[in-house]
C-alpha cells in the first residue's frame, strides 16, 4: 500500500540567536492510511516539530516530506493551505476553536473554507459528526460554555469534517483529565475504524501510548525506536462518547 | 467569504466595548459631515433661491449698449422681440419677467449709500412675491410696532420702492416716508426720482445691502430711456438644473438671428462695467448668463464651506484610522490563536487579510450608516427648528434662519467614503496578519 505520509532524511534548524537548534536530524518515517499511530517521546525532543512537519504548517530545512504524493516543500504557500484543508485535519492541545463561533458553526468552519459544499450537505454533515462526539445537544453553544473534554470533541469534529486522509493531534489529552483524555482517544479510535482516516498523535502519557497500534519514539530529534503495539485490552474507565466528562 | 463574514461579524459582537467606542466615534464624525454638508447645501439652495428672486433668472438675456467706444450701458434695445424670441425657444420654459438694471444713489435726509435698484413688474414677479417677507416695523424702526406694515403690491404705484430691514434702519425711514435715488444719465446729467417706500421686505443676508426694487417706468423716468428698452430678459424653468444647457442654446438662437452674443463671463452684470468700457465697440450686444454667475462673487461662502469640512474631516478621519490601526493591530496580537488555528486548517493568507479587512469594513459600514441617519435626523431637526444664528453669520448665510439641505447623494457618498477609510485602515493589520507563519502562530498559542 502507499504511503500516505513519507518523510525522507528530515532535517530541521531553528535559528535561536547565534546558535542554531537541531529539531530533527534526519528522520525517515513512512506511515500507510488508516494507521493509529503515536509520537512518543519527552518534551523537547521534536515530537510538535515532527508533527508540524506533516501537517504542512513547516517545512523542513533539508530533507523531503510527502504527504498524499505531494511532496510539500515544494508546494508554495496557497497550495500548502488548500492540502491542508483538503487532506488534512488538526486537533491542538488547547483546543483552538474560535471563540466567538458557536460548537457548530467551528465544526461547519473549514466547509466553508472549501467553499464547494451547498449549506444543506454542510449542515447534514456538521449534524452528523456532532451527534458521532455526542454533542448534538450543545450545537449552538460557544466554546467558554463547554467543558475540555466537549470542546476537543468539537475539535476532533472540526477535523473530521473535511473527510480528511490525516488527522493530525498534538497532546490531544495534555490539557483533560486522565478519564476525558482516554474517552478522546477512545473516540479518535473509533473514527478511524469507521471511517479509516489515519490518526497521528503526540504524547507522554504512557495510558494514552497503550491505546495506539504503532508507536514511533522521537529522542533528540531522531527517531529512536518505531513498532507496532499490541491492542490494550479494555478500557473500561472510559466513559462513552456523549458523555460529559 | 461566507466564513470570513461570519467570523468578521461575530467578532465586532464579541468585542462589544472596542465596537461601541469606534461605532460611537465614526458615527459622530460621519454625521457632523453629514451636517456640514447639509449646511453647505442648504446655502447653495437658499443662494439660487434668493438669486433666482431677488437678481437673476435661471437663465438671463441681458445685453450691453454703447453709443460711444467708452459707454457701457446694461441695455437691451426693442425687448419685446428678443423676450418673444427667448420664450418660443427655451425648453422647459415656466416664465420670464423683464428686470431695469441700475446702479444709483439712495438718499433719506438722514444718510446715503449706493444700491442696485431694480425696476419691475410686481405683478409678473411670481418667485419674487414668494420669497420676500414683511419685516416687522420693529426691525427697523424704534419704537415700531411688531406686526409689519405696508404691501408689496403697491410699487403697481409710480414712484414707489420695496427696500429691506437693513436699509430702512441706515436711512432711518419707514413705510409712507419717501426717499430719492439719484444717477448719471446717458446724455451726462444726473438725474433723481423720489420714491416712497410702500414696503420693507426681511432681509436675506448680504444680498439685501444693495437690492432694492421699484417699478421699471421708475427706472426708465430716471434714465430716460425709451419703454422698449430693458437691461435683462429673467428665464425662469421648471428644471433649473437645465439652465447652462438652455443658455449654450438661447445662444446660437440669438447668433443665428444676427445678434452679437458676448463670450460668456460668468460674473455679476455690475463686474463687467469696466470690462465693457474698455471693449473698442459702439452699438448692442447681448450678454447671456445664468443664475451662478450672477452669484459668482459670492461663491467663496459655499467654498469656504465646503473647505472647513474637507479640513475637518480629513483631520478627524486620520485620528479615525490611525484609531482602527491601532484596534486592529491590538486584534491582531489577541487572536494570534485563530490566526493560527485558521491557517492551519487551511485558510490562506489572502483569506487572513480579508477577514480582518472585513471586520473594519462591517464595522465603518453600519457606523457610517448609523452616523449618516443621525446627522440627517439632526439636519432636518435644525432646519425645522428655524434658528437665527447672529446678524453676521445670517448675512453671510444669505438667510435670517439656518437653512440645511439633506442630499440623498452627500449621504450615500459620505457612508461609501467612511466605510472605505475604515476598511483602508484595517489593511495594514491585516497584512501583518497574513504575514504570520501559521507555526508561529500555533507555538503562540500552546
Amino acid at each position: 500500500m502507499e504511503a500516505i505520509v513519507a518523510l525522507n532524511k528530515v532535517v530541521k534548524d531553528y535559528p535561536l540567536g547565534k546558535l542554531t537548534v537541531q529539531a530533527l536530524r534526519g528522520v525517515d518515517l513512512t506511515i500507510a492510511p488508516g494507521e493509529f499511530t503515536v509520537i512518543a517521546g519527552p518534551s523537547g525532543s521534536g515530537k510538535t516539530t515532527l508533527l508540524n512537519m506533516i501537517g504542512c504548517v513547516d517545512v523542513p530545512t533539508t530533507g523531503s516530506v510527502t504527504i498524499a504524493g505531494r511532496e510539500t516543500g515544494k508546494l508554495k504557500d496557497r497550495a500548502r493551505a488548500k492540502l491542508r484543508l483538503e487532506k488534512l485535519g488538526f486537533i491542538f492541545q488547547t483546543f483552538n476553536l474560535i471563540p466567538v463561533l458557536s460548537a457548530a458553526q467551528n465544526v461547519e468552519f473549514p466547509l466553508l473554507l472549501h467553499g464547494r459544499l451547498g449549506t444543506r450537505e454542510r449542515q447534514r454533515r456538521v449534524a452528523e459528526l456532532l451527534e458521532a462526539v455526542g454533542l448534538a445537544e450543545q450545537a449552538r453553544q460557544r466554546p467558554n460554555e463547554l467543558s475540555g473534554g466537549q470542546r476537543q470533541r468539537v475539535a476532533i469534529a472540526r477535523a473530521l469534517v473535511t473527510e480528511p486522509a490525516i488527522v493530525l493531534a498534538d497532546e490531544p489529552t495534555a490539557n483533560l483529565d486522565s478519564v476525558t483524555g482516554l474517552a478522546i482517544i477512545d473516540l479518535m479510535k473509533e473514527m478511524n475504524a469507521r471511517r479509516n482516516t489515519t490518526f497521528i498523535f503526540s504524547t507522554h502519557d504512557e495510558h494514552v501510548m497503550a491505546h495506539a497500534r504503532r508507536m514511533v519514539h522521537i529522542a533528540d530529534g531522531k527517531l529512536a525506536e518505531d513498532r507496532a503495539l499490541a491492542p490494550p485490552a479494555a478500557t473500561a474507565e472510559a466513559p462513552e462518547p456523549g458523555a460529559t466528562p | 467569504m461566507r466564513a470570513i463574514l461570519k467570523i468578521a461579524f461575530h467578532n465586532l459582537l464579541q468585542a462589544r466595548l472596542r465596537t461601541t467606542i469606534l461605532t460611537l466615534v465614526l458615527a459622530g464624525v460621519t454625521a457632523l459631515l453629514v451636517v456640514m454638508g447639509a449646511l453647505s447645501q442648504g446655502f447653495t439652495d437658499t443662494l439660487r433661491t434668493n438669486a433666482t428672486a431677488l437678481s437673476s433668472g435661471h437663465v438671463n438675456v441681458a445685453g450691453w449698449y454703447k453709443s460711444k467706444a467708452t459707454d457701457a450701458w446694461p441695455l437691451i434695445n426693442d425687448v419685446g422681440e428678443i423676450e418673444r424670441i427667448a420664450k418660443e425657444n427655451t425648453p422647459g420654459l415656466d416664465y420670464v419677467v423683464r428686470r431695469d438694471r441700475s446702479w444709483a444713489k439712495l438718499i433719506s435726509r438722514d444718510h446715503s449709500f449706493f444700491v442696485s435698484p431694480s425696476g419691475i413688474d410686481i405683478t409678473a414677479e411670481r418667485r419674487l412675491k414668494s420669497i420676500l417677507k414683511l419685516a416687522p416695523e420693529s426691525a427697523y424702526k424704534d419704537g415700531g410696532q411688531d406686526a409689519p406694515v405696508g404691501s408689496f403690491d403697491r410699487l403697481v404705484e409710480p414712484h414707489t420702492a420695496i427696500l429691506f430691514a437693513s436699509q430702512a434702519k441706515r436711512l432711518g425711514v419707514g413705510v409712507g416716508d419717501y426717499v430719492t435715488l439719484t444717477s448719471p444719465t446717458g446724455s451726462g446729467r444726473t438725474n433723481s426720482i423720489d420714491v416712497t417706500v410702500v414696503a420693507v421686505a426681511r432681509d436675506m443676508g448680504m444680498m439685501s445691502n444693495w437690492n432694492m426694487f421699484v417699478p421699471s417706468a421708475d427706472i426708465h423716468e430716471l434714465y430716460q430711456t425709451a419703454d422698449d428698452t430693458s437691461s435683462a430678459v429673467m428665464i425662469y424653468l421648471d428644471d433649473p438644473t437645465e439652465a447652462e444647457a438652455v443658455m449654450g442654446h438661447l445662444r446660437e438662437v440669438f447668433a443665428a438671428r444676427g445678434y452679437t452674443v458676448m463670450d460668456h463671463q460668468p460674473q455679476a452684470f455690475f463686474f463687467k462695467f469696466e470690462t465693457v468700457a474698455g471693449e473698442d465697440w459702439t452699438g448692442q450686444k447681448l450678454d447671456l448668463t445664468i443664475w451662478s454667475d450672477e452669484v459668482s462673487y459670492i461663491d467663496f461662502m459655499s467654498t469656504a464651506l465646503d473647505s472647513v469640512t474637507a479640513i475637518l474631516i480629513v483631520i478627524l478621519m486620520g485620528i479615525i484610522a490611525i484609531g482602527i490601526m491601532n484596534a486592529m493591530l491590538m486584534s491582531v496580537r489577541r487572536r494570534t490563536a485563530e490566526i493560527g488555528t485558521a491557517r492551519a486548517i487551511g485558510m490562506t493568507r489572502s483569506g487572513v487579510l480579508a477577514m480582518f479587512v472585513t471586520e473594519a469594513l462591517l464595522l465603518g459600514l453600519f457606523a457610517s450608516l448609523l452616523g449618516a441617519a443621525l446627522g440627517a435626523l439632526l439636519a432636518n431637526g435644525i432646519d425645522a427648528a428655524q434658528i437665527q444664528p447672529p446678524p453676521m453669520v445670517s448675512a453671510l448665510l444669505m438667510s435670517d434662519t439656518l437653512h440645511l439641505s439633506v442630499d440623498g447623494g452627500q449621504i450615500v457618498r459620505a457612508v461609501v467614503v467612511f466605510t472605505l477609510v475604515t476598511g483602508l485602515a484595517a489593511v495594514s493589520p491585516a497584512i501583518r496578519a497574513a504575514r504570520l507563519e501559521p507555526v508561529t502562530a500555533i507555538h503562540h498559542t500552546s
